[in-house]
Order: structure tokens, then sequence, then C-alpha cells
């Protein structure tokens, strides 16, 4: 049986999530996921007419378990300097990255 | 009996009525610390020698000074005659998956290595608040994806205290394991398909997934989102229920925290089974697993003993006077690990987006390119191999039309799981189950090294328990028996939702019928030097 | 010699666009809800001064194990928003995760709403220039977290994230403009409302109202969709209607000169009033929405939506109709006299007060009010000048109490004191002077005070009368009833011949 996640697939998924592998590390990556595939292809077995709701969660919330909105009340954070601490790289309070790509044209 | 192996209930009773002092069981844990754990994990780590292997590296981050120093306020209140908190001095672990301020949270990875939180997950603050003395952070798989602990990036991975060239499990392979060998009391975890009642089959302790939004998860990296349940780790019942009772409740930082009463879990522990409907289902006495080669799911009888331990406890609650419920059927069990599959990696990969090398953690260093070769460079130095196989599959199936055959049907198959265990626990249902009783864990620890690059099978071990996770009802694991080659077995009781009161009441008649069980009196080998 | 993509005039319709072409605008806008806090944490909305990355916290600037908490009132100020674009309220709507990679985005997705969002559908009417009403079509109406901010210097890119988390509302309308002004209206008519109702300050220059837009052309009168381009980075409603002039007649010259055109995005610059492209619109990125685990969906009971609809204030347009019916008011006037809700309910105040004639009122605000209001700085509500002096000024006036110019002068003489009008006449001795005998005396000393003007007046030189009128007003201390003084005035100055 053909592989579901070709060498191409796996190189856009790769892409998309800003990885970048080395052919070793992507090929065996690419034969786990196609592993996990086959296993996976069980849930084929279900047909997707019959009529369940689909819950984004097992648990149910009713209107007293449910907690309330959030109230709109300023509440500083006591140190927004340690979540600046945590940064590789800052100046001036900035965060410093580099550039975006641009093409440029025209 | 070292201080660091008596029962939390019995320490912060002690220590509150002025019998204990906080710094000596603080003392007796650090240096039981010292006896076993050996070197803790860590990211530049030197290859393993005879010495390690014999040690269990439950640890990567200590944090002595300050549990001295939390050790000693409790003391100092005591002495004040002031209220020290339902878990006064008890030395607890954390794995690394919680934010505690001013330590390193790392959740075992290298992109994490050095992020230090600003805050701390409310669950761990509430137990901080009631007097619990932090020993430190322990192992886990990294980002907790995996079932043996041995995907961490601090090496050396942590090992079962019960065999130590065996796995103890994961993802809370550390939680389990330090709670196992007396480091600590207690130690807070997370489940998102078994992950604290598996490593407790496999390290013979006390584990409860509670139901999804009994806890905060405010302050726990996330995995699964829909499925991650922070929740206690003991060597008996009754501390599991104590620290329940801790953490449990609402919190205006969670939206998905419910707002229910905590009821008291130790209020009516002792009551017994008599009267309580407890089910058994063939469908969890069987296993499947996928062919290699077709992917079809071959059903197979669960190993005797493993079997034979969850039969023969039903017997023992049935002699303390439940009625056990044969046959309950649960088919849709069989499509738990294939929806877990999809729904926690669609969850999953979503969830490491923002580790990206420009707010916090590691960040490769300063690549020719832009901002492109940034992230990649950042994402592939610092995650590990099974973040990589998450983040990919996860983007694999919630693109396009491939969200509709997989992702659609994986919630399918969630709501159908869901559905079976509502129809057991219906009370004007068929079955009226209290409790439905089934093993944790297809076999006991496996050794290392034997499944770790198989992502499939060594995702299979958590067939088991994975359903409670779709389905959000509570699951207690506690040790059923000793398998023949002296490992510790689980025995897990699933109740409906927000029943763990009920798990409870069902763990403890259970442990008070087998206390003494020749078993229960041996101990973890690596214990045997101890003292 | 001419160039071949010029468009000769006489080929150009009434738009300015070749005959056989129309062209088809929509717009997507981001509006800034003036809330307290962000929408998913308790860090202030508006940090507009604040220096970078202060107005910040685990939650939102996306650190590990952090949840998000819907902020009611964003809740609120969307619901009203949907209920005053005549959408229908969700009772049951669900929040999305939009995921992609960018700096400014620090979880590395955008919750947002996706296929079930909180407003399904509306409009909103607008009267276009030409004097005709166009319904715009809305096709989506979210709730949504925005980004922060970055800036390039240097080489790098440096990003703040004080902005981010901050609620928005998304709001996109069909394709239903056709033409630059219409877009420009359309805007006009939302940022009005926006204020009207509260839930924004729609400044754009602020960035509180952002607008896109999306072009292209198609023969006049077909209904197909040809391939649109999409302009960003317009930060004014001018801006808007010139970037999107200028786009149309790029496109028409382009399929003019047998080219076709693409999908490019395209972004304005201010600074040189022309369109760049950016990077080509690549292949649609695919955000894998998926409904956000760590949020519950959003529940709406049919009593709080009815409540929200109930508690609609009159909109702009139906109170500026009202205007018009009740108060016989000129549409120029009553589009004026509800621009805003403080100018809107001062004058329905002030016409109470004073019980005169609408359109006399009208001509005192158009004319005094909001000139003070626009020199000061202030909302109708926060003049001291109340409706209620307004209407005691005008009465004086209309009563002859006072002439006019001494009436415009008091309104300033209010606002700066805070006092009655009538206490401010009475101290200060403004009442008109009315009285002939007194008139005439004053006339008669301005006369004997300048015979050679006398002289030229009657020579011929009528021009002069102003300038009498002007002498005897100074005598009077500007008190003199004009028409009285007028009248006894030309008897003076012919009397005598």
């Amino acid at each position: 049986m053909r592989d579901e996640i070709s060498p191409e697939i796996f190189a856009k998924l790769a892409d998309l999530a800003a990885f970048r592998f080395n052919p070793e590390e992507a090929e065996y990556l690419r034969m786990e996921l196609n592993q996990q595939l086959k296993a996976i292809r069980q849930l084929e077995t279900l047909a997707l007419d019959v009529d369940v709701p689909l819950v984004p969660r097992g648990v149910t919330y009713t209107a007293e378990s449910r907690p309330p909105l959030r109230p709109d009340v300023w509440v500083p954070f006591e140190n927004p300097e340690e979540i600046l601490n945590q940064a590789p790289e800052v100046e001036d309070g900035y965060l410093i990255v580099p550039d975006i790509p641009h093409r440029e044209l025209d | 009996m070292s201080l660091t192996d008596q029962s939390a209930f019995d320490i912060a009773h002690k220590i509150k009525r002025g019998e204990l002092a906080a710094v000596d069981v603080l003392d007796a844990a650090l240096e039981r610390i010292a006896a076993v754990d050996g070197r803790p994990g860590a990211l530049d780590y030197s290859p393993l020698t005879q010495e390690d292997q014999t040690k269990v590296h439950a640890f990567i981050t200590l944090t002595a000074d300050r549990a001295r120093q939390q050790a000693e306020r409790v003391d100092a209140r005591v002495s004040a005659g002031e209220d020290a908190g339902a878990l006064a001095g008890v030395p607890i672990t954390i794995k690394d998956l919680f934010c505690l301020k001013g330590v390193p949270t790392t959740a075992a990875s290298r992109i994490l290595s050095n992020f230090v939180a600003p805050y701390t997950a409310t669950a761990v603050k509430r137990l901080e608040d009631a007097g619990a003395v932090v020993l430190g952070k322990v192992n886990m798989d990294e980002f907790a994806y995996g079932s043996s602990n041995e995907s961490s990036a601090f090496k050396p991975t942590t090992r079962n205290p019960w065999d130590l060239s065996r796995v103890p499990g994961g993802s809370s392979g550390g939680s389990a394991a330090a709670v196992a060998s007396g480091q600590g009391c207690l130690s807070v975890g997370t489940d998102t398909g078994g992950s604290i009642r598996q490593p407790a089959a496999y390290c013979g302790v006390v584990g409860l997934k509670p139901t999804y939004g009994r806890i905060s998860r405010y302050g726990v990296i996330a995995f699964a989102s829909s499925l991650d349940c922070p929740g206690p780790l003991a060597r008996n019942v009754r501390d599991a229920a104590l620290m329940l009772s801790v953490m449990a409740g609402a919190d205006t930082r969670d939206s998905t925290a419910v707002r229910l009463p905590v009821p008291d879990y130790l209020a009516g522990i002792d009551r017994g089974v008599k009267g309580m409907r407890i089910g058994l289902s063939k469908d969890y006495l069987q296993i499947s697993y996928p062919d290699p080669d077709t992917g079809e799911t071959i059903m197979e009888d669960l190993p005797a003993e493993i079997r034979n331990m969850t039969l023969c406890a039903a017997g023992t609650l049935a002699a303390e006077g439940a009625e056990i419920v044969e046959n309950v059927p649960m088919p849709n069990s069989i499509y738990g690990i294939p929806a877990y599959f999809v729904i926690s990696r669609v969850e999953a990969s979503s969830n490491l987006h923002r580790f990206d090398g420009v707010k916090y953690g590691y960040r490769a260093r300063a690549s020719q390119g832009d901002l492109a070769e940034l992230y990649r460079q950042t994402r592939a130095e610092g995650f590990g191999l099974e973040p990589k196989l998450r983040v990919l599959m996860g983007m694999y199936m919630s693109g396009g039309q491939l969200s509709l055959q997989y992702f659609q049907r994986a919630l399918q198959a969630r709501s159908m799981i869901r559905a079976d265990f509502e129809t057991a626990f219906d009370p004007d249902g068929p079955y009226r189950l209290d409790v439905l009783l089934t093993p944790t864990a297809p076999t006991p620890a496996f050794k290392m090294g034997d499944f770790y690059g198989d992502s499939t099978l060594m995702q299979y071990s958590d067939q088991l328990t994975v359903s409670a996770n779709h389905a959000g009802v509570p699951a207690l694991s506690i040790p059923g028996g000793l398998s023949a080659e002296g490992l510790p077995m689980g025995l897990q009781m699933i109740g409906p939702d927000f029943a763990e009161a009920t798990l409870f009441r069902a763990g403890y008649a259970f442990e008070q019928a087998t206390a003494d069980a020749d078993w229960r009196a041996v101990k973890p080998c690596v214990l045997a030097e101890v003292e | 010699m001419m160039n071949p993509l010029a468009v000769p005039d006489q080929h150009r319709n009434k738009d300015g666009l070749m005959a056989d072409f129309e062209a088809v605008i929509g717009l997507e806008t981001h509006i800034q809800l003036n809330t307290v806090t962000k929408i998913f944490c308790s860090c202030k909305a508006d940090s507009w001064q604040d220096p970078p990355n202060t107005n910040i916290c685990p939650v939102c600037a996306g650190l590990p194990g952090v949840l998000p908490v819907l902020n009611e009132a964003a809740v609120y100020k969307g619901a009203l928003l949907a209920a005053a674009m005549h959408a229908e309220i969700r009772l049951v709507s669900y929040f999305d995760r939009k995921n992609y990679f960018y700096p400014d985005l620090p979880k590395g997705y955008q919750i947002s709403q996706f296929d079930l969002a909180l407003g399904d559908g509306g409009y909103l009417d607008v009267t276009m220039p030409g004097g005709f009403v166009r319904r715009v079509n809305i096709t989506k109406l979210h709730l949504e977290e925005d980004a922060g901010k970055t800036k390039y210097e240097g080489g790098q890119r440096l990003v703040d994230f004080n902005r981010c988390g901050v609620p928005l509302v998304e709001m996109v309308t069909e394709p239903d403009l056709r033409s630059a002004d219409e877009a420009a209206q359309y805007l006009i008519r939302l940022r009005q409302l926006l204020r009207w109702l509260g839930v924004s300050e729609a400044d754009m220059e602020k960035g509180h109202l952002r607008c896109d837009a999306n072009v292209s052309i198609r023969t006049a009168g077909s209904t197909y969709l040809n391939t649109k381009t999409e302009i960003k980075n317009v930060n004014s409603i001018e801006a808007v209607r010139a970037a999107i002039n200028m786009e149309i007649e790029r496109q028409v010259a382009l399929v003019q000169a047998g080219g076709q055109v693409e999908s490019w995005t395209l972004d304005w610059d201010e600074t040189r009033q022309r369109l760049n492209k950016m990077r080509s619109k690549e292949t649609e990125a695919d955000y894998r929405y998926f409904r956000e685990p760590d949020l519950l969906p959003l529940e709406l009971t049919s009593e709080w939506r009815d409540a929200v609809i109930q508690n609609l204030p009159e909109l702009p347009l139906e109170r500026q109709l009202r205007f018009m019916t009740r108060f016989q008011l000129p549409e120029y006037d009553a589009d004026i006299l509800t621009a805003d809700r403080p100018i809107a309910d001062y004058y329905e105040a002030a016409l109470t007060a004073y019980g005169g004639d609408p359109k006399i009122l009208s001509n005192w605000i158009m004319n005094e009010v909001l000139r003070m209001q626009n020199e000061l700085g202030l909302s109708a509500d926060a003049l001291t000048l109340t409706p209620e002096y307004l209407a005691e000024v005008i009465r004086l006036v209309d009563a002859g109490t006072i002439n006019a110019a001494t009436g415009k002068a008091l309104l300033v003489k209010v606002q700066q004191s805070g006092q009655a009008p009538q206490a401010i006449v009475a101290a200060e001795g403004l009442s008109q002077v009315s009285d002939d005998s007194a008139l005439q005396s004053v006339i008669d000393a301005v006369l004997a005070a300048h015979p050679q003007e006398v002289e030229s007046y009657r020579g011929g030189k009528e021009g002069l009368f102003g300038w009498f009128m002007g002498q005897v007003m100074r005598q009077t201390r500007g008190q003199a009833d004009p028409a009285k003084t007028r009248a006894l005035l030309q008897k003076a100055l012919q009397g005598k011949r």
C-alpha cells in the first residue's frame, strides 16, 4: 500500500510547521507518520453521516457549572519586566527579531 | 519507617499538632533523594554510567533552599498557633510541565531549557498555600508526549524504582517514580491519554485523572487542551483525596474549570462498597494493536496475570458487598487510540506554535537569514523527535479536506465513547454502574528501549486509559498486585462526571481489604539498600 | 505622442470610468472596541502612549501555560454592533483558532470566530453621493483578538505586544460598493455609527478603525466577479478614497491595454500617495481553523439578546429622517445635527426649551454652537452653554431684548462664565437700545460729528451707510436695535436734504 504521506507532502508539512530537517531525520519522521496513519485509518469505519453531535469535549457544562464571563475590570500584571526578561533579545523595551522576508518587486 | 515514607495525611496531622517539625520531614526527604535519585536530568549530559543505572533520576530541578524556607514558614505558623494548611509541611514534587514562579519550567525540552516562569500555576499555588513544601521539578516525556519518559531531552531519563532497567511509564514518569521511591509524599502530574494513571500503575502508586475541568489548567503547559487534566499521585488513596481537595475548584483564569462546589473527599471515604454496582467490560479485558504492515487491528486477550488481577479484584470487592455487573459493553473504546492520535495532535501542534525563539526559551544562534530562518532553526534544534512528529501529524490532519476525513471522525468517535460511558453510568439505564473496573495498562512496565522509536506501538500502551480522557470522566489507578516478575500492576476505576468521591471510596475499600496481602509488603528494589 | 494607456476624457462616464466598466468594491474593516480591558485578559485595552511591552501579562504575551478568559463587555459591544447592523445575533457562537506564524502573534494563532460567529448577515443603508441609498450587505461580523505591533528599524523588526489581545470586531462587506466615493461614504457612516453606539472611538489615525479594500472591475451591467486586488495600509478616509480611485484607474488601463488583473496585495504609501505591490498573494495560507478548546461555546439567552436589541438607541439615519419629517428640517441641517449623539440630543433638548421654530434653532446651532465646539474641542454634552441657556439666548433675540450680534457674543459669555444669559444681560446692561428718542439722539450726535461723511453720502457715496451704522453701533456698544437704527438713520441722512 502506497505511503499516504509522500516526500513532497512531508516537505510541505515541514514548511508549514516552520521546521527544517536533514534527509535522515525527514525520512524517519515520514515513516513514523505513515505508520501512525495506518492505525488512524481505523477511524474510517465510522460513517460520517451518523447523527451524533460533535462535542468539543466530553464533559457537559450546564448553566450552573460553566464559569461566568470576565468582568471588564483592569488588573495590571505586577511584573511585566519579568516577562521581557525571558526574551532572547530586547532593546529599549522592544523584542528584537530579524526582518521578515520580503519579496521586493516593481 | 523514614519520615519520608509516611502518608501525607499523617505528616500533615502530626505537624499541625506540633508532634513533628516540617524541616525534619524535609531533611528526611532530601536524604532519600540523595540516596536514590542520582544525578538530575540535564540537557548536556555525559553518557550513562554504571552508577546511573542504579538510580531513579526523577528530578530535573531540586529546589532545596526554597523548600527549606517553606518548611520553616510552616513550623513558624504552627508555633504561632496559626492554621498551617491542609498539607502543612508535606513534601511534594511537581511535574516540570507546571509553571512555578522563579524556578525553571522546562517541559523536559531544550526549547524551554532556559525558561523561568514569571507566574505560578493555579494548582501548584493552591498546594503551596495549603502548606505543601515543594522539593522541585521532576522529569517527564518532552512536552508530555510519550508513555515512558524516554523522550525527555534531560537525561538520564527516569527509571522505574521497582526495576531500574525498566521505564517508569509516562509522561508523568518522574512524578510516579518520585512518589514510589519516597522522594516526597505526593506529586502533581497531568493526564492527557493516561499520563498519570499508566506511570502510577507501572510504579505501584495511586494516580487520579480527575474529571476534565475539575482542576484548573492555568499554568500547565498545554498538550491537548480538550484532554489535559492535572491530577494527584500519591502512595495511598486517602492522600490522593486530600491532594485533590486542595487543588480542585473553579478558577477565574480558566474558562473550562467548572464552577461546582468541591466536596469533602475525605468524608465518607471509608464507607465501603456495600451496595455499589461495579462493572466489568469485555472490551477492557482485551488489547488491540495495529498490524505493522496492514494497519488492521489485531485483538488479543490481555496477559493472563493482568486479567486475573482484575477479576480477583472484582472478587475482593464483591466480598466486601459490592454488586459485580459483568459484560458491560463499551464497543467504541476501540476507537480510543485512533481518535486520540488525531485530536491530540491537532491541538498539540497548535499549542506548540508559540515556541519560536521570539519571546522566551531557546533561540538558535544568529543565522544569516531572516525571520523564517530563525523560526526553522530554533524549532529544528529546540524540539525533540516526539514534538516534531506531533506537530507534523497535527498539521496534516487539520488541513483542508483531511480535516473532514480525520478530525471530524475523531470528534465523532469521542462522542460515541462518551455515549458508552453515559449508558454504563446512567442511573435509569440498563447497567446503572457506580464504577467501571478495568486494568490500567495492558502490561507491567517494559524495558527501557523496547518501544522507544516506534511511536505507534508506544501509543497503544494507553489504550485502556485514553477513553476516560475522551469522555472527560474521572479515573483512578491503584496498585492491584505484582506480576510474576515482581512488577506492579495497576487497577483502574472509572466513574461518571465528578464522582471522584465514589472512586476514592471504592479504592480505599480495596486498599483496606488487601492491606495484609503479601504483595503489599514488597518494596521497590531501589529502596532495598536504603535504611 | 499620446500615452496609449491614457483614457480620453470623452470616453469616461459620470464616475470618471470608461463607460464600459464598473468598479466592484468590498471593504474589510477591523473595529477596535472601547472596552476597558483586552478581550481575553485584564490588561488595558487602550495603551496608545504607553512605553513598549509594559501593558502585558502572561496571557496576552502568549507565555506557556496560559488560558484565555472572555471579556463580557466585548461580547456586549459586539452584540450591540451586530444589532445595529441588522445582523442576527447568534445565541450560540464559537471561537476558533486561526494558526499562522508572525512575530506580532505571540501564541502563533489568533483566537477568532470562523463559521459560527456572533453576528450572522446584516446590512447598512448608506445615502450615497447622488442621493440614492445603497444597501451594503455584511457577510462577516465576528469577534477576535488584535495582534501586537512591529516596526522596521535598522535591519531588524521591533516587536511590541501592548496591543496584543485588544478586542476587535471584524466586519466584511459584500462587494456591493461601486466607487471610491461610495467606499468613503460607507466608512464615514460606519464611523458615525460606531461612535453613536459608544462601542468604539473609531479614530482611523489611531487604528481604532482599520480598513482593507478589495477592488475589481467588470463590464458595466454584468454580475460575475473578476479577480480582485487587496489594498492595505490605508489609514484615513481620504487615503481609502485616493487609493481605490488609483487602483480602479490602473485596472481599467490594464484591461484596456489587453492585460489581466492579477490578485495582488497592494500597500498604500501615504507619503508618496501611490500603491506599491506587496509580495504576491500566494495560495491562501491554510489557517487550519479548529474550535478553540480553551473556551466554552458562547451561549447567550434570548432574554439577554432581546434586551440588547431593545436598548439600541435610535440610529443616526433614523434620527436624521425624524428630524426631517417631524421638525421639517432640510436634509442638510438634519445630517449635520445628527452627526453624533451629543449634538442630536443637544438639539432636541434645546428645541424643547425653546419652543420656537426648529429651523431658527438649527441655524443658531449650525452657525454658532458647532463652531464653538470645534474651537474648544468639546463634545456638545460638555458645553457650559447648555441647551436651555441657548434657548434662553434665542428667545431674548426673538423678543428684541438684545440684537442678534449681542446674542452671538452672549453665547460666548455664557460658555465662559457659566452664568445664565438673563443674568449677564442684566449685569452688563446688554439690552438692545430700541427707544426711538435714545436712538435719535445718538444718530444726531454721529451726524454732527462727521459732517464731511454726511456730505459725501448725500453726494452719492451710498456705501457710507454701513459706516454710519457702525458708528451708531459703537456709540451704543453694539446694542442698538438694527432695524430701527437703519430706518431712523436713513431718514436722518435724507431728512436734512
